[in-house]
């Protein structure tokens, strides 16, 4: 009887969604057996679209290796308000738990500026009593839905240096209650590295590395700020290959990470849409990877942790916060329909959230000029 | 990890046929205009999940 061959501790991966320039850049590397296993953003398809056979045999053979994880995009954990659309995503993960096996399932950390919380992008709040408590319990529930250990990812997006710095401890608290885990985005870390001038070391020295299992890379662009002039923001779009300088810190961080099971390249498919950007993926791919196989003996020793959420998940009624629904609600309306960085500051300073946890004083102009241009971008 | 030559087939048949039926369904383009294959198809927008996109 052939041995079955084991897993190797860490997986090069890819974020694998029913797009066809994303299936077409990657199909030559699934051929020759060289992703060891996919994320997928199953939350994608909660807006009615089916799932194709064929994509869901694919699925399902890595969930049957344990190599299948799920990556949530809409829930919006941090909205102050508990909706039915919320209720809802969590009874289609339940759903599709019970169809797919998943090793994990992540979500992201912050709330949505859309109208319902449920569309637009993802902003942060103020790190409170208030949020701690709101975040705790929808991870559990999330733990209850899926059955499996749960995980968060760190934004790109800061305000100010403050919120950097203090970014890794909140999302430690967080997960703490669940035994989950953290996904550490390099290109998000890239991100505020480059738009709040840090150096890696003392950044990654803010993060509980012990508590990462999953690695994102991914490519950005750059974008000029107009009101400080000279200055220019990274942004994490997704759309471009993966800079050298994520690489490297892909090489540093690894091995001060003793929980990591999966890196995973992440590309929007409309960033792969020539021959050019998709043989450019799969080359990132293959650095990427080659990176993992090094460093796969340079993990310090540590007990594992599987993650595993705890057995007692939350009865009752779900947490929630007018208060915090209402500001949110207020900032998400001033960033979408302001026309300019002067407009949306003056009418900041004039709302609810002034002198208060969201600490705006210290807001970094060009990062509120960021804001606004992400939420009018998403904005539907 | 290795998949099967039957499932890779499945999944390159799915990519053909989702990207031509989406050809089909497609707005005409303007004369003179050279559309992308593919192009023209909404991709679901999963990319505003970092908060930098």
């Amino acid at each position: 009887m052939p041995a079955v061959p084991t897993a190797p501790a860490i997986l090069s991966a890819i974020a694998c969604n029913l797009d066809d320039q994303i299936l077409t850049a990657a199909l030559p590397l699934l051929a020759a057996g060289r992703v060891e296993a996919v994320e997928w953003s199953f939350d994608t398809l909660f807006n009615g679209q089916s799932l194709p056979n064929w994509f869901a045999e694919l699925l399902t053979a890595y969930g049957e290796q344990s190599r299948l994880v799920g990556h949530g995009v809409y829930f919006s954990l941090l909205s102050g308000r508990w909706t039915p659309e919320q209720a809802q995503w969590l009874e289609q993960l339940r759903l599709l738990a019970g169809r797919f096996r998943f090793d994990h399932i992540t979500e992201h950390f912050g709330s949505f500026t859309g109208q319902n919380f449920h569309t637009g992008a993802p902003l942060p709040v103020p790190y409170t009593a208030t949020t701690l408590r709101l975040g705790q319990d929808r991870l559990l529930r999330v733990a209850d839905a899926c059955q499996c250990p749960v995980g968060l990812e760190n934004l790109a997006f800061a305000y100010s240096l403050a919120e950097v710095q203090r970014h890794g401890e909140f999302l430690e608290e967080l997960v703490a209650p669940v035994n989950g885990f953290l996904i550490l985005d390099l290109h998000n870390l890239y991100c505020q590295l480059h738009n709040f001038n840090l150096s890696s070391d003392s950044l990654l020295a803010l993060y509980p590395l012990h508590r990462v299992r999953e690695i994102h890379l991914s490519g950005g662009s750059w974008e000029d700020s107009q009101v400080e002039q000279g200055r220019q923001i990274r942004r994490d779009t997704h759309d471009e290959s993966v800079p050298d300088e994520v690489f490297e810190l892909l090489e540093r961080t690894l091995p001060q990470c003793p929980q990591l099971k999966y890196v995973v390249l992440e590309q929007l498919g409309t960033g792969l849409r020539t021959e050019a950007s998709q043989h450019q993926f799969r080359q990132d791919f293959q650095r990427m990877a080659a990176i993992v196989e090094a460093g796969r003996g340079r993990v310090s020793g540590h007990q594992p942790n599987a993650f595993q959420p705890p057995a007692s998940l939350p009865a009752g009624s779900v947490a929630y916060d007018e208060a915090l629904h209402a500001q949110q609600r207020q900032l998400a309306q001033i960033l979408e329909t302001a026309a300019s960085y002067e407009e949306a500051q003056q009418r900041l300073r004039a709302s609810s959230l002034a002198h208060t946890s969201w600490q705006l004083e210290q807001w970094a102009p060009y990062m509120l000029e960021t804001a606004i241009s992400i939420a009018q971008k998403w904005k539907q | 990890m290795k998949l099967s030559k039957a499932l890779l087939g499945a999944v390159l048949i799915g990519i053909t046929a989702q990207t031509t039926a989406c050809t089909k369904g497609g707005e005409p383009a303007p004369k003179g205009e050279k559309v992308t294959k593919g192009s023209e198809k909404k991709t679901p927008d999963y990319c505003p999940g970092c908060g930098m996109g």
